[in-house]
């Protein structure tokens, strides 16, 4: 039987959590590395290693020299002091810059350890923080997709993410739930009372619920697509000129490009970036009923590209522009259908976009429609952060909850709902055991 | 030769009672040291017990062989079934009580009961030996010894009452406080707390005009709560009325001179029980505030003005009851008041009741912040079964929280944080659904039996019934409804529905829109089982659906409870778990999910991080 427990704020009110000690900079070489320490016992630490290191004035930085125990100089470093809670971990911090030499790092941080820190697990900064409450778990996961980001828009999503603009989303949408169940507890607890649920009321707001949930499930798209690059598949019949297209849009010869029709036989990617958004550009075989069986398996894998595909870049030879008619060219939000080998073309291309690789006519309007394809989803998010998988599937898992509440009694509803706010919960990686009743108490007048 | 008991109960209150009638019929010697033997199961407060959660906990108790139950049915004067028009789940058995019957009932209980003796007398500390509470010295020097002790103060530590301007100490009205007690936990490093509760004037009945107020009656079929009974009568009415919107006025000019407002009390209050002036405050739109009017005895004077509590001076509480039409010309038996009291940290104390830092030492009651005398006396029984057990080696009783309201009620004691008294609510279970007031016996009166306080025959008694419930159910479920002609003009014709597609009699009793009562006539096997029993297999129907789902959900985390956290798994690399978490799970490393569950501290959220990491460890 355990009984014990540790007693939580006490705890760390006198000092039980130890103090945790970094590098915070990329291992290697370099100009400069940053060694943060963190913990109750970073004032003394920071004593220990220089006199001149004065946590009573904090967020200030200085200069100061270092010792180890036995007063072997180490190293000129700049320091910043920071005094609980007003730091990224929430307890005091001390960070230190030092010359990135590995044996001056390893010196610096292997002092502060002997004088009784411990070496930092990966992420215990961040975790510090979450304990804190200096940020909650969707903030702690934007934390590593900053440090990620590649691309503009994931730095900018990121970085949202991280000011926890996709947290108040949640918290709202949490905030929302608690009302509803406080609604419904306190008619459950309180019927004496005359607590009793406002059926239209609550029918509203719980469609409010359900409409949060489907807002913040469409920017699921646009963050896989942030995150991962949209998918942009050139397709068309052999030697419409769509490896020479692969090979101008990514301004590499990546693709084989040749005279012969069914040239390309496998699907080829490559990435690329169109103004700060990710995109994976695919190439494809020639679409054809083939009689080679390496050309037909060729052509079954074109067909699953385009399916799989965000936006399809179909590719006509001027010629087959000659013989089709206009209406055939589809302009979607999907799908693109272009002219190549503009430059062969013996009359005015009207009514469908027209390219050519050999002179470079409306490649820049082409990458223009792709943008324009690929990032309306990620501008209808207007601002806000994209929803990742792991929240998707709570959310999903939460909006399922309020779909049933509806036909059942309402100790089964309060059931539902409180499904549902745990998903939520299990989103920001909090739980707040009072907030139902804290609720019910703040909006109904009830006891003796 | 001193004489030495093997339980030693401090306070005859709703805990120190259930404490010593368990311990005594486990079989132990009880010595009961309380400060009047007079008090002895005094109700300081309403005289009603029960409600919704409260009801639960008695029904539960009673079937684990507790007295509450009984006493209550015997001193019932009123039986009300809260939340009736709703599931079993929610049901919530109220009952008035006479206050000096239960009073006296408790009284001669104890006196009758073979192994408790009654002492009169101030414990004022602690008595150890070898580490191990064993006793406690009382003021003037006695010392009374045994083998453990069980405190049950009640709003005793340090009380202060408080009615306007006048402060006083004492433990309740007319009853001094107990000082020396309280130093002396503290001194033994326990962590004290100030909570604060309160309590309304008394009116005599004589004086008030009910032509003003409205009459409310007790059940037509009122049922008892404890097995021991076998049916109990309505014997008194309550009232109710309606506070104006000059109440208020009153209150603001005079708060100031509000004890609560006025800061003369540091202690935290409910807010399940706000006083009149808290509720004005802070519900400044609500125009009225209902009050209901409640005889505290079957034959005197005394009416309990359920709603008004409040500290206010008396010369205001004067003002305040004689703007309520029908009270203009009451006159008072007793004015309201308020007490501020010390309660132990309940989060030292451990599942079985015993403080964490002092073997020997246990708990129950207001002490350990809770309020109200179903989690009393729930909590004194639990921790008079520990008691006698550990000085017996013999398995405790320890209640999962999907087990039973007590179990929720001790777990989140002494899990949780407290800022305020502790009440117990039905929302406060997540496993509502399956702890309905209705199955307490089938689900906890095999512990009594277990624990030799429930009679075999009783039990076997018991099961039949919920036995032969399972059996209609199961017929319920099986015979095919055909939708022919004659059928659903039958149908049609009773319930106002059309079926269109076979089904089973368990799918019609099931829709929301059948009237139970009609189909229940109608539904083969139910003609022959009593109302009280038909509501029972309607509800069960109903919730099966989710109870079987909850299950299902049960039995995954079921399955994850037993799987193994690796010896050096880095609880650390698990971003979001608390600090507290965190601690505790390196600092005792358990084996499996299961044991990690039950560690203290441990939350829903915190436990599917944890799987949640288990489970992708596999794939990096
Ligand atoms: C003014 C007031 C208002 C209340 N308001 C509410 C309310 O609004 N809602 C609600 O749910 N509950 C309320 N209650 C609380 C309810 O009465 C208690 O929760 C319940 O009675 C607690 O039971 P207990 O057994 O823990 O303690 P109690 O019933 O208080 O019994 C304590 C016992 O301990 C004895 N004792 C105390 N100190 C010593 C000592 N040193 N040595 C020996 N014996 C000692 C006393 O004589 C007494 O027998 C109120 C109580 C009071 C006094
Ligand atoms: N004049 C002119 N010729 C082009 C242009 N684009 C491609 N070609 C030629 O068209 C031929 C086919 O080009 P590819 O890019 O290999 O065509 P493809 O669609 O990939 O063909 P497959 O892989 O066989 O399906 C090559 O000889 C290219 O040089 C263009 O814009 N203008
Ligand atoms: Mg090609």
């Amino acid at each position: 039987m355990v009984k014990a427990f540790s007693s939580g704020l006490s705890s760390v009110l006198s000092g039980g959590a130890d103090t945790i000690v970094a590098r915070a900079t990329a291992a290697g070489a370099s100009a400069l590395a940053v060694i943060r320490v963190s913990g109750p016992e970073t004032c003394r630490l920071a004593g220990l290693l220089s006199p001149d290191i004065n946590m009573a004035s904090p967020w200030r930085a200085g200069v100061v020299r270092l010792h180890d125990e036995s007063g072997v100089f180490l190293e000129e470093a700049i320091i910043i002091p920071y005094r609980a809670p007003r730091s990224y971990t929430g307890e005091d911090m001390l960070e230190l810059m030092v010359h990135g030499s590995r044996w001056i790092v390893d010196a610096v941080v292997g002092t502060i350890i002997s004088a009784g820190a411990r070496q930092a697990a990966p992420g215990e900064f961040t975790r510090r923080a979450v304990a804190n409450g200096k940020m909650d778990l969707v903030q702690a996961e934007a934390v590593n997709e900053v440090i990620q980001a590649e691309t503009e828009w994931q730095a900018r999503m990121a970085r949202e993410q991280l000011h926890g603009v996709l947290s108040q989303e949640f918290r709202a949408l949490k905030d929302a739930l608690v009302a509803l169940l406080a609604e419904v507890e306190g008619s459950l607890d309180f019927e004496e009372q005359g607590v009793v649920v406002d059926q239209g009321a609550h029918e509203a707001a719980r469609k409010g619920c359900v409409a949060r949930i489907d807002t913040l499930l469409v920017t699921v798209g646009a963050g896989v697509r942030v995150r991962e690059g949209a998918r942009v598949v050139i397709v068309g019949k052999p030697n419409a000129g769509k490896s020479t297209l692969f090979n101008t849009l990514l301004a590499r010869e990546r693709a084989i490009v040749a005279p012969t029709p069914g040239t390309t036989r496998d699907v080829l990617e490559a990435e690329l970036e169109i103004e700060g958004l990710p995109v994976i550009l695919v190439d494809t075989a020639g679409l054809r009923e083939a009689e080679d069986p390496t050309e037909a398996e060729g052509v079954r894998r074109a067909r699953r590209e385009e399916e799989r595909a965000d936006l399809i870049v179909a590719l006509w030879d001027v010629e087959d522009y000659n013989t089709l008619c206009f209406h055939e060219f589809k302009n979607t939000g999907r799908r693109l259908d272009i002219v190549s080998k503009a430059d062969l073309a013996e009359q005015q291309i009207e009514g469908v976009l027209a390219i050519s690789c050999l002179t470079g006519q409306g490649v820049d309007q082409l990458l223009e429609e792709i943008h324009l394809r690929v990032a309306a989803p990620v501008a209808a998010m207007e601002g806000s952060v994209a929803v990742n998988l792991r929240q998707a599937e709570a959310l999903l898992r939460a909006r399922k909850c309020l779909e049933t509440l509806i036909s059942v009694p309402q100790e089964v509803a309060a059931l539902e709902i409180r499904s549902a706010m745990l998903a939520l919960h299990e989103i920001l990686g909090s739980l707040d055991d009072n907030e139902v009743l804290d609720a019910v108490f703040s909006s109904f007048c009830v006891g003796k | 030769m001193v004489k030495t008991w093997d339980v030693v109960v401090v306070g005859a209150g709703h805990a120190g009672i259930e404490s010593a009638m368990a311990a005594a019929r486990m079989g132990a010697t009880v010595c009961v040291v309380t400060l009047h033997k007079e008090t002895i199961g005094q109700m300081p407060c309403n005289p009603a017990a029960g409600g919704i959660g409260k009801g639960h906990l008695v029904a539960e108790l009673d079937a684990l062989g507790g007295i509450q139950g009984w006493a209550v049915d015997r001193a019932g004067i009123q039986f009300r079934r809260l939340n009736s028009s709703r599931g079993p789940a929610v049901w919530g058995p109220r009952a008035q009580c006479d206050k000096e019957r239960y009073s006296i009932m408790m009284r001669r209980l104890l006196a009758r009961t073979q192994g408790i003796t009654v002492i009169e007398g101030e414990a004022n500390r602690i008595l150890f030996e070898r580490g191990r509470a064993t006793g406690v010295g009382l003021a003037g020097g006695t010392r009374v010894c045994g083998r453990s002790v069980i405190l049950t103060t009640g709003t005793f530590l340090g009380g202060v009452l408080h009615t306007g301007d006048d402060r006083r100490e004492g433990g309740r009205f007319g009853e001094r406080p107990s000082v020396g007690l309280g130093e002396n936990l503290r001194e033994m490093g326990l962590e004290l707390r100030r909570f604060k509760t309160g309590t309304p004037p008394r009116l005599d009945r004589n004086s008030l005009d009910y032509t003003k107020l409205e009459i409310q009656e007790g059940d037509h079929s009122p049922q008892p709560f404890s097995w021991r009974t076998q049916a109990v009568v309505n014997r008194a009415v309550c009232w109710v009325g309606r506070t104006p919107e000059r109440v208020r006025e009153i209150i603001e000019e005079n708060l100031d001179r509000s004890p609560l407002f006025g800061g003369r009390i540091d202690g935290v209050g409910p807010r399940y029980c706000p006083s009149i002036e808290d509720k004005v405050v802070r519900f400044p739109h609500h125009k009225e505030h209902t009050v209901f009017l409640e005889p505290e005895t079957l034959h005197g004077p005394s009416m309990y003005v359920n709603g008004l509590s409040t500290s206010l001076p008396a010369d205001v509480q004067e003002k305040v009851v004689r703007a309520v039409p029908g009270f203009e010309k009451a006159s008072f038996i007793r004015f309201g008041y308020a007490v501020e009291y010390d309660v132990v940290a309940p989060k030292q104390v451990a599942h079985d009741l015993q403080v964490s830092s002092v073997p020997g030492l246990y708990l129950a009651g207001q002490i350990m912040g809770t309020s109200g005398y179903e989690e009393a006396a729930a909590l004194g029984f639990v921790a008079g079964v520990n008691a006698v057990a550990s000085l017996w080696e013999t398995e405790g009783l320890r209640l999962g929280r999907e087990q039973a309201y007590i179990g929720v009620l001790v777990d989140d004691l002494v899990n949780r944080e407290h800022r305020e008294p502790y009440r117990m609510f039905t929302s406060r279970a997540e496993h509502r659904l399956l702890m309905g007031v209705d199955s307490a016996r089938e689900r906890l009166m095999s512990e009594g039996v277990r624990l030799g306080l429930v009679p075999m025959g009783v039990f076997h008694v018991e099961q039949a019934r919920w036995e032969k419930r399972r059996r209609v159910i199961e017929e319920l479920e099986a015979g095919a409804v055909v939708p022919d002609h004659l059928t659903q003009d039958r149908l049609h014709k009773s319930l106002g529905f059309e079926l269109r597609t076979p089904t089973t009699w368990a799918g019609i009793l099931r829709r929301q829109d059948v009237d139970q009562e009609h189909a229940a006539a109608m539904a083969p096997g139910l003609g022959e089982m009593s109302a009280e029993d038909t509501a029972i297999i309607i509800g069960q129907l109903r919730y099966s659906g989710y109870i079987a789902r909850h299950a299902r959900e049960r039995s995954r985390v079921e399955r994850l409870r037993h799987i193994q956290i690796p010896a050096d798994f880095s609880y650390r690399s698990i971003i979001g778990l608390s600090r507290e978490v965190l601690e505790e799970m390196e600092r005792l490393r358990p084996n499996t999910l299961a044991e990690a569950e039950r560690l203290g501290g441990m939350t829903p959220a915190a436990m599917s991080l944890i799987a949640g990491r288990l489970s992708t460890m596999g794939r990096d």
